[in-house]
């Protein structure tokens, strides 16, 4: 999974970001790949690194997060999952190639991101970005990010950022997707390939010619 | 990791009715990372003969300096233009010259002949040509290219509808390779003109 994954806080909830291809090698498998999964009703992840290491790890919190909802009747927190995401990645490090952030929206600690990196490190920060497109992005999101945004400048940050990195990595591009989760539940947002901004190349430039 | 996958190339050939076209992507870059958006992989021999280079990108710069070398020389010596199957086979000949240490490009050739029929033909990396009367394509997703190109190649194409097909070919075939794209260059050569477009395409 060569992806640019991005996930932040912002005043009031957590927006998550992706693009939207698969490659194997150079060629593009799926232009249209989903990488946001649901791990509960209030907590998404964002895959990246090895496909099948992100969709198994997936399939299992998602069975045992549904069981430990269970168990405490009420709403499981994002650290629980985190954590439970972590000891996966922990524990079977030797097999395995996943970078994942975990994000979502509890009662108590509001909206928050945590990065699970190839070890099993957790860190939890305001916000995080993942995928070979994110080293690309860097300096980007160094400079323009900023605490406590409102949900319409989180959203313009993350498709900026993403259609960056989309265009400077070449095993990241499609379309962007995004979910944003709020106390008031989860919204789902499609940005289709034509409809995302240009960057290079649209300026204006001498003709090429040979 | 293949040497020929290094930087990333889509080119692809056509013949029509007394015209040519052949276009590239304009990507460069160096493994997963884009650089430019404006490098062209199709280079003018001249007036009636162009060439396209795929594979490493160091190699097709240097391959067509020797070849423009090659082709000056001549120029001055018999006091006209290459033909381009006379071209292709001198090519053919240059890249066998290195055969246990290659250029790592692969080559398409595009052009007119004096009498105006179309001229196409390809090569691998030491040099076996294939001459073809339709459709002539290299990169880094041939399998996408082929596959447009079976379908949508049609015989006697008008120089507008050549380059509509050539475009279509290109654009879709790159699309799904990672390595290929951010642009692309066509030039439809005809008997009296040459016109070259570039396309703004999806920049991903």
């Amino acid at each position: 999974l060569g992806t640019s994954i991005i996930a932040l806080t912002f005043d009031g909830g957590v927006i998550l970001g992706a693009d939207s291809r698969t490659s194997t090698g150079n060629y593009i498998a799926n232009r249209a790949s989903d990488k946001i999964t649901p791990l509960c009703d209030n907590v998404y992840t964002l895959r990246s690194g090895s496909a099948s290491d992100t969709q198994a790890i997936a399939g299992y919190v998602q069975h045992f997060i549904a069981q430990h909802q269970a168990e405490e009747g009420d709403q499981v927190t994002v650290k629980t999952v985190a954590n439970l995401v972590k000891m996966m990645a922990y524990n079977n490090k030797d097999f395995m190639q996943a970078g994942l952030i975990v994000a979502g929206f509890d009662k108590h600690g509001g909206g928050q991101v945590y990065s699970i990196s190839l070890g099993g490190t957790v860190t939890a920060t305001p916000f995080a970005m993942s995928g070979s497109g994110s080293t690309y992005i860097n300096g980007f999101c160094d400079k323009y990010w900023r605490e406590n945004m409102s949900e319409q400048d989180a959203m313009e940050f993350i498709t900026r950022a993403l259609r960056y990195a989309m265009t400077w990595d070449a095993s990241s591009g499609g379309c962007i997707r995004t979910v944003t989760i709020t106390a008031a539940g989860v919204k789902r947002q499609f940005i289709q390939g034509s409809q995302i901004p240009p960057t290079y190349g649209e300026l204006p430039r001498q003709q090429v010619v040979a | 990791m293949s040497i020929f996958s290094y930087n990333g190339a889509a080119i692809v050939a056509m013949a029509g009715k007394e015209c040519v076209a052949i276009g590239s992507d304009l990507r460069f870059g160096v493994q997963m990372q884009t650089i430019t958006c404006d490098t062209p992989k199709v280079f003018k021999i001249h007036d009636k003969l162009y060439l396209g280079l795929s594979g490493l990108l160091t190699d097709a710069q240097t391959l067509h300096q020797k070849l423009m070398f090659r082709h000056n020389l001549y120029k001055l010596r018999e006091e006209r233009d290459m033909k381009p199957s006379t071209f292709g086979h001198m090519l053919s000949n240059a890249l066998y010259e290195r055969r246990f240490g290659p250029y790592f490009a692969a080559p398409v050739v595009a052009g007119l002949e004096p009498d105006g029929t179309p001229f196409l033909c390809g090569m691998d990396t030491i040099g076996a040509i294939e001459t073809a009367k339709d459709f002539m394509i290299t990169g880094t997703s041939p399998e996408s290219l082929y596959g447009m190109c079976e379908s949508m190649w049609r015989p006697d194409m008008e120089p507008d509808e050549l380059f509509e097909t050539v475009a279509q070919c290109l654009m879709s075939g790159f699309d799904r390779d990672a390595l290929a794209g951010w642009g692309a260059v066509i030039h439809v050569i005809t008997k009296d003109k040459v016109i070259s477009r570039t396309l703004k395409t999806r920049m991903d």
